[in-house]
């Protein structure tokens, strides 16, 4: 802990803000142009190449937009919500491992000896991972509860309401479709989860060890039923259609942000980007295996790179790149089948969504987690 | 790690202001934004402590959970100039101030009588699952029944709030 250290990991932290912010505007392009696919229109094309400088104009005339605060408002929770919007998902990305440790040999700089630093790709490890990013992530409900109670509006306020009894109730879900996948890691890390999902499938059947040489040793194939019942619920989470009540556009103009403009509506924007992000981050690693490629360990591609010539430094920098572009590859493809899902299915009625939420998904979730509990035990012999 | 006076004195500062002014807010919202604050604050205290699982439940369950139901309902009504004086009428106002002269008291008498003496710090366990563990044990095989019979209690609170709101005069009056 000293002050290189200290600095390069306040720097690490802009860093992963900058990240969630800077990959929302390539969502956006991935988004409108795939509705544009997938409802065989062309969607942006002009300005740029791909029409991928659109967006830069989208910005400019975000930031130009005039201010507007509706009259009868609370002035200050008006302003604050759209801030409060970014803090979880920023917060939880920040402790999700975005890629393998990267290690640095002593150097010397500014006259004196630094390091040896060995630097996680994450903002900060507390070793409980899942439980601070489901405690952090539960804190969006409020800033969509300011926006709606202080924009003076009912429309918004009854987004608002609807955004969280539907988080409250979906959260449950969520939790205990973990519960199952949380048993057999035995831990709430995620770099020890992504090391235990390492080579092929192998497994306690019948008191004798198996394994399944061609598949890799991922969550997916131990909690199936685990990994949709969580996918499904973090799409309540994030807001996103089918699931988009607060914001149904037929009922409620815009729901809770119906009184915001520019930058400010952009934020909550940025907001449930980032709640997408970070769910597919947890997807990838707790069902595919985070930041590794089956059969492949990070220790695997740092020899790699050291047969190849590399120095110690660079390998071990080439090891963490490759294995951030592996979980980003994983994780733009969950954000695909947001997309997806989102211009294929239609909205549902509100009674069905309670419905989903607490007579399928946590009777199956509340069954999975029995069921798992005692295969753990059986498998153990106890 | 354990109590890092960096991070601990901001946080202590802002759970104070934010407890005093879900006293002293006028308008019931801002009262509960303010329970909110303090119980976030008071998460990542845990967090700084090393008690990293309470932290993270202290987040999940009141900050996320319990404290969104009261924004909630408290949103449902309409609460703009609620701002009465403490207490009309000389008996209630007597009352009032008599029962908070009680509770400084008793608060102050308990500070006081208190045996101050330096507590041995005992460093955090650096891995979180043994900690969590500990609690695990706790909760599950030493003080099960304890813990079992404060969830029937909660349970019977439950039922009890919806039977007084469903009786006559109440709130869910079916007559």
């Amino acid at each position: 802990m000293d002050a290189m250290y200290i600095g390069i990991e306040i720097i690490k932290m802009v860093v992963i803000f900058l990240l969630m912010v800077q990959l929302v505007p390539i969502l956006v392009w991935i988004e409108r142009r795939g509705s544009a696919f997938i409802q065989n229109r062309f969607g942006p094309n002009r300005v740029g190449p791909l029409g991928l400088v659109q967006l830069l104009a989208d910005a400019v005339k975000f930031a130009f937009k005039e201010e507007f605060i509706p009259g009868g408002s609370y002035k200050f929770l008006f302003l604050l919500a759209p801030v409060v919007a970014l803090i979880p998902g920023v917060l939880a990305f920040a402790a999700i491992p975005l890629g393998a440790p990267f290690s640095l040999e002593p150097f010397e700089m500014f006259g004196n000896t630094w390091g040896p630093y060995d630097l996680k790709l994450q903002g900060y490890d507390y070793g409980i991972g899942i439980v601070f990013v489901l405690g952090v992530s539960s804190l969006a409900a409020y800033s969509l509860l300011m926006a709606g109670w202080g924009s003076a509006n009912k429309y918004s306020l009854f987004g608002a309401l609807r955004a969280s009894a539907q988080m409250i109730s979906y959260e449950l879900g969520l939790g205990l479709s973990l519960v199952g996948i949380l048993l057999l890691y035995g831990t709430f890390s995620f770099n020890e989860m992504i090391a235990i999902q390492d080579g092929p499938l192998t497994f306690m059947f019948m008191g004798k060890e198996t394994i399944i040489p061609f598949l890799p040793n991922w969550g997916i194939f131990y909690q199936p039923l685990g990994a949709i019942l969580f996918f499904v619920s973090v799409f309540a989470e994030s807001n996103r259609l089918p699931f988009d009540l607060p914001e149904a556009e037929a009922e409620l103009v815009a729901g809770y942000h119906t009184e915001y403009g520019g930058l400010k509506m952009n934020m909550f924007y940025i907001g449930e980007y980032g709640h997408m992000m970070v769910a597919s981050a947890l997807m990838a690693t707790f069902y595919f295996g985070g930041y590794n490629l089956p059969f492949v360990t990070p220790e695997a591609i740092n020899e790699m790179f050291t047969g190849m010539g590399f120095a110690f430094n660079g390998a071990s920098l080439m090891t963490t790149l490759v294995s951030h572009l592996i979980l980003m590859t994983k994780v733009f493809l969950f954000l695909w089948i947001f997309i997806w899902v989102r211009w294929t299915l239609p909205r549902f009625r509100y009674d069905q969504l309670m419905d989903l939420g607490w007579k399928t998904i946590l009777p199956w979730a509340l069954a999975n987690t029995v069921i798992t509990a005692f295969v753990v035990v059986l498998m153990r012999g106890a | 790690m354990a109590n890092n006076p960096i991070v601990f004195f901001p946080l202590a500062f802002v759970i104070a202001v934010a407890a005093l002014g879900v006293l002293l807010a006028s308008n019931p919202i801002f009262s509960a934004l303010f329970l909110v604050l303090s119980m976030v604050c008071l998460g990542f205290m845990f967090l700084a402590m090393g008690a990293f699982f309470l932290g993270g439940v202290q987040l999940a369950v009141y900050a996320g959970a319990v404290t969104v139901l009261f924004v909630m309902v408290l949103m449902l009504f309409d609460l703009k100039d609620n701002a009465n004086p403490i207490a009309k009428g000389l008996l209630s106002r007597f009352l009032k101030v008599s029962s908070i002269g009680v509770f400084v008291g008793l608060i102050t008498g308990a500070v006081s009588l208190t045996k101050y003496y330096p507590v041995p710090v005992k460093a955090a366990d650096p891995s979180s699952m043994e900690s969590t563990r500990v609690l695990a044990v706790g909760l599950f095989r030493d003080y099960v029944f304890a813990f079992e019979i404060l969830g029937v209690l909660l349970l019977v609170i439950a039922i009890g709030v919806v039977s007084v709101s469903r009786i006559k005069g109440g709130t869910h009056d079916r007559a």
